[in-house]
């Protein structure tokens, strides 16, 4: 059995690293985030660019912009800076089922976000841990995020093997097994994050690197430093008792983005739109998923929230595909207000590949066909968009229509042990129906119709034949029905299906023959 | 001496010849070589089934094209259309009929023997509504033809604050490059024609009897006129005369 081993992701600079993955036209520009809106807000994050320019982090924004004229200020978004963190663990699932996103950081590890994975027999994968490591960093660098990844014994020491990699450029780090005490002896005591008290007090006693910490006696060092002491020990002595890595079944994925000015109309929308559903797409390509069906939120100014749902027939990763369906639906049901935040949710569905029919031509794809029937369906109406179907029914306006789905009904009619119908065609004469009715005017000599006016035929009636009678619904006062029907051919060389309702006691023309 | 000439090996030695004869006998006529979508490619043309038109339109309405059926009521655009969207669906092509009209019959349909389930019925609320359910059908590829139905008797019914689409000549240009695009027949019906030079077929047509017959009478069919009245692969001006059966004397 192979030793365990566990690896780290880490992002040292989250709010600026997930600034850059919604706008990667932003990369290599002095760009600063800071805490809060107004000229007094202190900057937590600055790009190198920025540095560069004199920009550090802790100053206001003012200062900020004084150092540099062309300074980027962006205010820290939480929504951001939560997909960012789901997508760094996206990233350690496509390598390994057990991983675990770490809780944010306090002090000076604040902006960090670390996603600790099992890399126990990895090699098996891998040629080496540094090539693990390394794919692990693209893969990360990929869904837009820079981030460092070391390799270790144990979680601590993982952690602090990553921490110790500084910029966040996609540096790795490999801490052999056996050499876990060689490589945290010369670490710095920062990097176990004490608490302002703690590390104010190792300070004044001299102690600057883990190997001067674990030199110092337990019993000494618990009874002036207290039990936090102790533990800060363990963690330099890179002991983890901690259980195994959890295997999170997590499928539920979710962008959300808040918008510096609310959004009113439906262009821009969709450019943010098209942002967040290509993140989205990226996660769930490293996971080797597909997009299901999309929650999309609307924050609304004025604090209202306009939630939907959005059905897509076949999980895909097309992102033109899905962009259609959202743009359909919001043109077609528009939101109640300017908008100031989008959430998008979706569960990662497996994709389904399309089988080919042997003996029939190919026809649209299962997602082309599920875009078409969703984008339909939000122009028309889900109840005017199917298959036809014959009513079940004598009602003349009687109408039916069924889910589309051909490639259902060809293994159903194989089930049942049909084949598809054969037979000689002939040139059959169609009906137009009228929905609704034409209500006619209608002059008769006995039973036959004489002259018909109405908005579809109009003047003698030159051959009729007719009437046959249709009833029912008889037990029911509101559905019942007796109608009398009649071809009839006028003047103006119109064939048209005359009927008298018997229940509404009027003449109206429901289909022409053409 | 010269070398002995090279063995050449055929890919297609008599025992493929007998798994294919082998594969035609047990699978019969289900068989074909080559998919019927490649044959339409191949010629090009969606068969009506009724021969008076197949025959005037050189094998039937083009694939990839905008094609137009206009004619007054009992003109017999329906059927035609209707016969085109027949023959496509009991070939196992899946066919839409874009329904602006809200006409569609699917019992005559059924009744002429289309594969109903093959059949992707949309029923947009207004004509421009119909124009973006076209697009998105065309767009969608693999759609063998897209039937638009705009002759609900149209001008007099619709609302006069929905435009009619062939008030703007640049929809049916954008139609026909879309159809041009994806391989797909569109087939429009109007009471006139309106998609004007952007039509790679135009088809008039006109009642021309119906007959009526037997003791009680029955309405038996309708005979009608087909002209060519555009054609931009062929000649034009063209006529057939087409009955059309409502086989009530058969039922």
């Amino acid at each position: 059995m192979s030793p365990p081993r566990t690896a780290c992701l880490c992002v040292p600079d989250l709010p600026l690293a997930a600034e850059l993955r919604a706008r990667p036209e932003w990369a290599g520009l002095p760009l600063a985030i800071a805490s809060a809106s107004g000229p007094r807000a202190e900057i937590v994050s600055v790009s190198d660019e920025a540095i560069r320019r004199g920009v550090r982090r802790g100053n206001t924004v003012t200062h900020a912009r004084a150092a540099c004229a062309v300074l980027k200020v962006r205010i820290a978004s939480p929504a951001l800076e939560r997909a960012a963190r789901e997508a760094l663990l996206d990233v350690a699932l496509s390598f390994s089922p057990r991983a675990v996103l770490l809780p944010p950081a306090s002090g000076a590890f604040a902006a960090e976000a670390a996603v600790l994975l099992d890399a126990s027999g990895i090699t098996a994968l891998f040629r080496s841990e540094p090539g693990f490591a390394t794919a692990l960093a693209e893969r990360a660098r990929r869904l837009g995020l820079p981030a460092n990844v070391a390799v270790a014994g144990s979680r601590s020491v993982a952690h602090l093997a990553a921490r110790k990699l500084s910029g966040g450029d996609g540096a790795t780090l490999v801490v052999a097994a056996g050499t876990e005490m060689e490589f945290l002896g010369p670490l710095p005591i920062d990097l176990l994050d004490p608490e302002d008290t703690l590390a104010a007090s190792l300070t004044r006693f001299g102690i600057r690197t883990l190997r001067e910490l674990l030199s110092l006696p337990p019993r000494a060092l618990s009874t002036r430093l207290g039990p936090r002491a102790l533990a800060l020990a363990a963690l330099a002595r890179g002991v983890s008792d901690d259980p195994p890595l959890p295997a999170p079944a997590r499928t539920r994925l979710v962008e959300a983005v808040d918008l510096d000015h609310a959004v009113d109309r439906l262009e821009p929308l969709l450019f943010v739109l098209q942002g967040l559903l290509s993140r989205l797409l990226d996660r769930l390509e490293v996971r080797h998923l597909a997009c299901g069906d999309l929650a999309v939120s609307l924050d609304l100014t004025g604090g209202g929230r306009d939630a939907r749902r959005i059905g897509v027939a076949a999980p895909t990763r097309d992102l033109r595909v899905l962009l259609r369906l959202v743009h359909t639906a919001l043109e077609t049901r528009a939101p109640a207000a300017a908008i100031e935040g989008l959430r998008i949710e979706t569960e990662g569905l497996s994709l389904r590949s399309d089988q080919l029919d042997l003996f029939r031509p190919p026809g649209p794809s299962q997602t082309e066909l599920g875009r078409v029937l969703a984008e339909l369906s939000s122009l028309c109406g889900e109840d005017r968009v199917g298959a036809p179907r014959v009513a079940d029914h004598h009602h003349p306006d009687a109408l039916a229509l069924e889910r589309f789905d051909p490639s259902g009904c060809e293994r159903k009619r194989a089930k049942d042990g049909g084949g598809a119908a054969a037979g000689d065609l002939t040139s059959t004469l169609a009906l137009r129906v009228l929905r609704p009715p034409v209500t006619a005017q209608v002059r008769r000599e006995g039973e036959r119709p004489r002259w018909i006016r109405s908005a579809i035929v109009n003047g003698p009636v030159v051959r009729w034949a007719g009437p046959w009678r249709t009833t029912g619904g008889w037990w029911s006062q509101e559905g019942r029905f007796a109608f009398d029907h009649y071809d009839v051919l006028t003047s103006d060389g119109t064939v048209s299906r005359l009927r008298y309702d018997h229940v509404a006691r009027a003449w109206q023309i429901d289909g022409v023959y053409d | 001496m010269s070398p002995p000439p090279p063995k050449v090996r055929t890919a297609q030695g008599p025992g493929v010849e007998g798994a294919v004869a082998g594969l035609l006998r047990d699978l019969g006529s289900q068989l074909q070589r080559g998919s019927a979508a490649l044959a339409r490619e191949t010629s090009g043309r969606l068969a009506t089934g009724i021969p008076g038109i197949d025959a005037l339109l050189a094998g039937g309405f083009p694939a990839g094209r905008l094609s137009e059926i206009a004619g007054p009521p009992s003109s017999g655009r329906t059927s035609v259309a209707q016969a085109l969207l027949t023959h496509a669906t009991r070939r196992g092509e899946i066919v839409a009929w874009v329904d602006a009209a809200q006409a569609f019959d699917p019992a005559s349909a059924e009744a002429a023997g289309a594969a109903l389930e093959r059949v992707l019925w949309v029923r947009p609320p207004e004509p421009r509504t119909a124009i973006r359910c076209c697009q998105c059908l065309l767009d969608a590829r693999g759609f063998a033809l897209v039937v638009l139905d705009l002759s609900s008797h149209t001008a007099a019914r619709l609302p006069t604050s929905s435009p009619s689409p062939s008030a703007s000549p640049s929809v049916w240009q954008r139609l026909g490059r879309m159809a041009a695009g994806t391989g797909t027949a569109l087939v429009t019906l109007s009471l006139e024609r309106t998609s004007g030079v952007f039509a790679d077929l135009a088809l008039s047509m006109q009642p021309t009897r119906a007959h009526f017959s037997g003791t009680p009478q029955l309405l038996e069919g309708l005979e009608i006129e087909a002209i060519v009245s555009r054609q931009r692969s062929g000649p034009a001006l063209r006529t057939a005369a087409v009955c059309l059966s409502t086989g009530s004397r058969a039922a």
